[in-house]
């Protein structure tokens, strides 16, 4: 199998993903399919490795991106006749597989009455329970999910993806303070993750752009997290990004300010002198990616987050001259 | 000097065939067989309740906050140090909260302990069983005989390990007996099992030594005899003498000084 296989297929491309999935059938033809790890036959036949199982469930989630269920099918087949139908896993991915095939509402409705009849028999069935809040978030029931969400960041604090969600969760619902708290929790957990800092930035920028009182210090806060992202990735675009947007921002509220008052717990306001400085240094280096991913010069920048980086250049440009 | 005589033994090639290798292949075939045993054997890990995940989790997270307090800001870190410190000290995460105070369960009568050591008895026994009979069985049958030489010389303290079992004072170190060559076989096989069964195997021994040695760092932390209550106390304790220095206290000077365009 291609070595694509062997990560989780979430960050892939869609046209890798239909590569992927188009070839399935040739996959599964080409390994065998039945592994079992009492025969004698393993004395002499290749052992079966970690990998193997890895790149069954890829292929799975793959094929589910693309539609080609029968392949998905035959996967979920392949792993519940190795690992049994009452692994934790495994009743999550076949309930993935049920929701992917499920029709309308009424069937999805049916999938998560299976999810909390597992979840009634055990309650410390992980993967179980994430796949019921995805599926509350489908459904719509975004309060419910967030209240299941709650529930299991109490009984499992450190799990950060969790936490993640929730964040993301909060932010649709508006309540910026509970989504930065979810988020610094997963800081604590992966505390140099540059696209947590940038992403908690983001959604501090988003709390000061209400309007509020404390906006100025929210924004403050946003475009430290920005730099402190820069400093852990260099060349980061969303980090740069953002620091341009809240330096922006700052720049037409800092100077009508009055004057904070210097509390112990907060960081005070940057200076005009310094945010000024920072909004130069991330246009420069924001106009850098631009002009060197246009030209092909280096590869990697996602080619949305390169258009968009592009169109705010020209929005200040326009701006200046006017 | 006089040339000491090289001592020769003639030896009827049926040892060889009906002794060397039918113990070489008898030890390779239990060594499968005890793979397999084991495999069979092994009881899947109990699962843990979700009371139990809970109270070590929320452990983890008091201790991740006291690692990487500095990447959120004081007025967060205060909210979350005063709640984690009421929380341990009252005893909010234990899986069991009527039972505070008590002393921790003697290992030998909880039932979840005695699980794993049955386990490590069963993986013993899988190792001594076998090797007990082999033993036994070579002792009857092949006591006494000397097998091979070795293609080297050896000291004279190497009699006591090669002779086993054959009591000839004046015998050359490098003839070889039957149960040494047993005793050979079990050190020696380690390559022959990796090479058939893959190299997590069972029947290598050197793995069960090892898994007897030392137990992992995280067994010993939530393991049986020890009192979570009192490490929740300690935790709080850490947290609460905890020096908070932000890390994005001045970061803006810093990136300035550092990018350059």
């Amino acid at each position: 199998m291609s070595s694509s296989l062997s990560h989780p297929p979430a960050h892939l491309p869609p046209s890798v993903a239909l590569q992927l999935s188009q070839q399935a059938p040739v996959t599964l033809r080409n390994t065998p399919s039945v592994i079992s790890s009492y025969s004698l036959s393993t004395l002499w036949s290749a052992a079966e490795t970690p990998e193997l199982w890895t790149e069954y469930e890829n292929l799975m989630l793959s094929c589910l991106r693309t539609g080609d269920e029968q392949s998905a099918g035959q996967c979920l087949e392949r792993l519940t006749e190795r690992f049994g139908a009452e692994n934790e896993r495994l009743m999550a991915l076949r309930g993935l597989f049920q929701e992917a095939i499920a029709k309308d509402d009424a069937a999805l409705k049916q999938v998560l009455g299976e999810y909390e009849n597992i979840l009634a028999k055990d309650p410390s069935n992980m993967p179980v329970s994430k796949r019921r809040i995805a599926l509350l978030k489908t459904l719509g029931k975004t309060t419910e999910a967030i209240t299941a969400l709650n529930e299991f960041v109490d009984s499992s604090p450190t799990d950060a993806e969790a936490w993640a969600e929730l964040a993301d969760l909060y932010v649709t619902q508006g309540m910026y303070p509970q989504a930065i708290f979810a988020l610094e929790e997963v800081l604590l957990i992966t505390p140099y993750a540059w696209n947590i800092h940038a992403r908690l930035g983001e959604i501090l920028f988003m709390a000061g752009s209400t309007g509020d009182s404390s906006g100025d210090k929210y924004l403050a806060e946003s475009l430290r997290r920005f730099c402190r992202s820069i400093e852990l990735c260099d060349d980061y675009l969303r980090g740069y990004y953002g620091l341009k947007l809240a330096t922006n921002k700052l720049l037409t509220s800092l100077p009508q300010a009055s004057r904070q008052s210097k509390s112990d717990s907060t960081l005070p306001l940057p200076d005009l002198k310094t945010v000024e400085r920072l909004n130069e240094t991330a246009t420069a280096k924001l106009s850098e990616i631009v002009r060197r991913s246009v030209s092909g010069e280096c590869e990697g920048y996602d080619k949305g987050e390169v258009i968009a980086a592009k169109a705010l250049l020209d929005s200040g440009a326009t701006k200046t001259i006017r | 000097m006089a040339q000491i005589p090289v001592q020769t033994i003639h030896r009827d090639p049926q040892l060889f065939y009906w002794i060397l290798i039918p113990i070489t292949v008898v030890m390779i075939l239990t060594g499968v067989l005890r793979h397999y045993a084991t495999v069979l054997m092994a009881t899947t890990p109990k699962k843990q309740e979700l009371p139990a995940i809970r109270e070590q989790r929320s452990l983890l997270r008091g201790i991740n906050l006291r690692t990487n307090a500095n990447a959120i800001s004081p007025a967060s870190f205060q909210a979350r140090k005063d709640y984690l410190v009421n929380a341990y000290e009252k005893g909010d995460f234990l899986k069991e909260p009527d039972k505070k105070g008590q002393a921790a369960p003697n290992p030998m009568t909880d039932p979840a302990a005695m699980e794993g050591m049955m386990g490590m008895m069963k993986g013993n026994m899988a190792m001594m069983i076998p090797q007990t009979l082999i033993m036994g069985w070579i002792n009857a049958f092949f006591s006494g005989f000397v097998m091979i030489k070795l293609p080297f010389p050896l000291t004279i303290k190497f009699k006591s390990m090669l002779q086993a079992g054959v009591a000839t004072r004046d015998m050359d170190p490098q003839w070889m007996s039957s149960i040494s060559w047993y005793v050979l076989c079990i050190f020696g096989l380690q390559s022959v099992f990796n090479y058939l069964l893959g190299s997590d195997n069972a029947a290598s021994q050197m793995a069960q030594q090892m898994g007897q040695m030392g137990p992992g760092a995280g067994a010993q932390m939530f393991g049986p005899g020890v009192d979570p209550d009192k490490q929740f106390k300690a935790e709080a304790e850490n947290l609460a003498v905890l020096a908070h220095e932000y890390t994005l206290a001045g970061v803006e000077q810093r990136l300035l000084e550092t990018v350059k365009v």
